[in-house]
């Protein structure tokens, strides 16, 4: 009942249906996710004026009461009579006063009697102005004081967003890594993470655009609607925190509150991921998932797996190195944990042989715990030189993996690793959930079979030298992996496209698309762009396209010097629902298609002159040199010569 | 018993009984309108005022409001009145004693205003 003419209101015209009232409220819940932490932070601004109400108030009965004395104390005038000062000058004098500027004793020189009653007001004053210049600074450092002012500014950046961004829910290392990726494409983003540090760091990220960024608990969906949630121009949200659990949160409240938006979550649980896909169609990425099938595709076709990780990695990456994992002969995993339990899969459907060792860890499942306390005897008894310890350690894993040789005890004890016979193995993979065992046992696997083919699993950032400094084979960093797919799914449609069917073009193939892309594009691969052959984005080229007869390589022509072929590479065509990957020059282009190209940012510059300007497109296409201004072409004698030459050619 | 609802209600109404106390009388009259009284319903309203700082219902920001207005109100009538006093060569004249008494009104129309609500607030506390 906070507003009694709303009340009033009601009750004389009470006729709206209750149970349409109830369809609005849910309609209005569904629109708009409830945004209970603004309220709340407006709630600690009114606290904060509500704390500085005493404050407040004592400076106005200090000023009032020193006023009143001064106009009540009797004085004299210039002439020496007796005079009283008026209320002006009693607050004029006061005002002076009690700010500590001072002027003196004004109008006239004051009585005795004044002077008493000045020297109470002075202390008062001094110490009414003291208080609430105190409490103000105290107010202004308190932190949830802070906290809130910080959230409205948050919210209130989220709102004037004007252009289509996505929402990063975990920024660690994987967020950074997008947040880099996305910044060089000039996409915007906001994020958003428990830790208010990782926050903070959005300060030291150098990054072009501004990006807000807020401390919250993704799983609360009010934060998520401050964090735009609701937001019109929201166009996905990425779930990449460490912590399964949250990820589901995430994943549902975007399912609940705005179905229509993409989401894209990270797990490591392929249970996790069930749950998931039961609300809408989320993309979900688990990292050992994906390693275990980008090895079985560097097994199959290394360079494919090279093009795959090149185009992968973002802006600015690196070619990578080709590697040549050993394709026949036996493999040692290290750790069974769910890493290893999908890398095994992949492995043994490629046909390969795979010896498990499992380092003795309680947090696996219930049945491997019980089997470890029984085998850690086995392999004390074996330390001693039994030979039963090592029958008793060599179990099989039953239904899941019936020809796996699971090992279970210290991998990096020497006895271990002779039992699993590093030296007649080809491959070595160190997949633990720590990253000082893994080192360790990459350091004695080599010192066993310098030959191997080594891979390790890397999962905190801060270790990333020493994994360098081993110069490994195959490196697994799950946060890299993660931010590497979610890149390609979102940067373009078309570049998702392309690596989906890149493995189907085989290893040839993709060797020549590298060899082009090097020669083309250097070592660096700077972002992939994507043009497209519409009335506005090429008006110069819409009576070319249209044609029938627009070849690609024709376009490709630099508008500097016709002989020269603009270094670029197209890596797909989208012709409606139709997708041609890596054309040749030959390729006929119709009006509305789609490019996606590789390429240096002063090519693509090159390229678009041809797409905006005539005079650009008659030399590159026709090699006739018109003139580049509308009045020179009115005044030249032939002026619907260039029109006329283009549907000639078309 | 809420001690803060009395203190509330005490200088609201304090604040309206003193406006009223220095509105009438006869509006062009110096002598029935004493400028301590003006003085006193000045600093009782900016009092008031604070007193409603913080408030987040619909009613304490119409309080808020009403008693923002009864300040400015009281305000123009005290700078009238020293204009008068100090500034003007005719000093405190029936003219500048009627514009004073006039504004005091305007503050005073805002002050009943005020207690207006607070008297809904209490019967509407009441219902609940």
């Amino acid at each position: 009942m906070s507003n009694p003419l709303l009340v009033f209101w009601q009750e004389l015209f009470g006729l709206k249906d209750d149970r349409q009232q109830q369809r609005d409220q849910v309609r209005r819940l569904r629109a708009h996710p409830p945004v209970g932490s603004s309220a709340q932070a407006s709630a600690t601004i009114f606290l904060i004026m509500r704390r500085m109400r005493a404050p407040l108030i004592i400076l106005i009965l200090i000023f009032a009461v020193s006023v009143l004395g001064l106009t009540i104390v009797p004085g004299q005038d210039a002439a020496g009579q007796p005079a009283r000062m008026t209320f002006f000058d009693a607050f004029y004098f006061m005002s002076y006063t009690a700010t500590t500027i001072g002027f003196g004793e004004l109008p006239t020189t004051f009585t005795d009697a004044q002077r008493m009653w000045v020297t109470v007001t002075i202390y008062l004053t001094v110490i009414g102005w003291a208080y609430a210049i105190g409490s103000m600074l105290s107010l202004l450092q308190d932190r949830s004081f802070r906290q809130a002012v910080a959230l409205q500014r948050f919210t209130r950046k989220v709102r004037r967003l004007r252009e289509p961004f996505v929402l990063i829910a975990g920024y660690g290392r994987t967020g950074q890594l997008l947040g880099q990726a996305f910044d060089a494409l000039g996409q915007q983003f906001v994020v958003m993470d428990v830790s208010d540090e990782r926050i903070d760091s959005l300060d030291l990220d150098t990054y072009h655009a501004d990006i807000p960024g807020l401390v919250g608990d993704v799983r609360n969906p009010s934060h998520l609607g401050i964090a735009g949630l609701d937001h019109p121009f929201c166009t996905g949200v990425l779930a990449l925190t460490n912590d399964d659990e949250a990820n589901l949160a995430v994943t549902m409240s975007v399912a609940l509150l705005r179905p229509e938006l993409q989401v894209i979550a990270r797990t490591v649980s392929p249970a996790v991921a069930n749950r998931m896909e039961a609300f809408g169609t989320p993309k979900v990425v688990n990292p050992f998932d994906r390693f275990g099938d980008h090895l079985r595709l560097a097994l199959r076709a290394p360079a494919s797996y090279q093009l795959l990780t090149w185009l992968e990695a973002g802006p600015g990456a690196e070619v990578p190195e080709r590697g040549h994992p050993p394709t026949d002969g036996r493999w040692v995993l290290c750790g069974y944990g769910r890493f290893g339990r999908e890398l095994y899969a992949d492995l043994r459907a490629e046909g390969l042989d795979v010896t498990v060792i499992e380092p003795q860890t309680p947090t696996h499942a219930d049945q491997q715990a019980a089997r470890a306390g029984a085998v850690d005897h086995a392999v004390g008894g074996a330390a001693d030189g039994t030979a039963d310890g090592t029958a008793a350690g060599e179990t099989r894993i039953g239904a899941t993996s019936p020809e796996a040789h699971v090992m279970i005890g210290d991998a990096s004890s020497p006895m271990v690793m002779a039992r699993a016979d590093l030296t007649g193995a080809v491959g070595f993979v160190a997949g633990t959930d720590n990253d000082t065992t893994n080192l360790s046992l990459v350091a004695a696997a080599r010192r066993v079979n310098p030959a191997l083919y080594v891979a390790a699993r890397q999962n905190v950032a801060a270790n990333a030298p020493l994994f360098a400094a081993m110069d490994l084979d195959s490196l697994l960093v799950p946060a890299d992996v993660v931010a590497h797919e979610v890149y390609a799914q979102l940067s373009t449609p078309l570049l998702w496209r392309f690596l989906q069917d890149l493995p189907a073009q085989g290893d040839e193939w993709a060797a020549t698309m590298l060899q082009r892309l090097r020669a083309h594009c250097g070592r660096r691969l700077e972002a992939l762009w994507k043009v497209q052959l519409t009335r506005t984005e090429a008006p110069a080229l819409v009576g070319w396209l249209t044609g029938g007869n627009a070849r690609l390589g024709d376009l490709l022509q630099s508008p500097e010097d016709r002989g020269r072929r603009l270094r670029l590479v197209p890596l797909v065509v989208r012709h409606g629902s139709e997708h041609v990957l890596a054309p040749e020059d030959d390729f006929r282009l119709q009006l509305d298609d789609e490019i996606l190209f590789a390429g240096l940012p002063a090519e693509r510059r090159l390229l678009e002159t041809t797409f905006l300007d005539d005079a650009a497109r008659e030399y590159v296409l026709f090699d006739r040199h018109v003139p580049a201004s509308w009045i020179w072409r009115k005044l030249s004698r032939r002026p619907a010569d260039s029109d006329r030459g283009s549907r000639a050619a078309a | 018993m809420n001690l803060e609802k009395v203190i509330f209600g005490f200088f609201v109404l304090l604040s309206a009984t003193l406006n009223f106390g220095f509105f009438i009388g006869d509006i062009s009259d110096p002598v029935v309108h004493n400028v301590y009284e003006l003085f006193a319903a000045l600093v009782v309203s900016l009092i008031a005022t604070v007193l409603k700082f913080g408030d987040r219902t619909q009613i304490g920001a119409v309080h808020l409001a009403t008693s923002l207005v009864a300040d400015l109100q009281l305000l123009a009538a005290g700078v009238v009145w020293i204009f008068a006093a100090h500034v003007s060569v005719h000093g405190v004249t029936a003219e500048s004693t009627s514009s004073v008494v006039s504004l005091s009104g305007g503050a005073l129309l805002a002050n009943l205003v005020s207690v207006v609500l607070l008297v809904i607030e209490t019967v509407s506390f009441h219902r609940r």
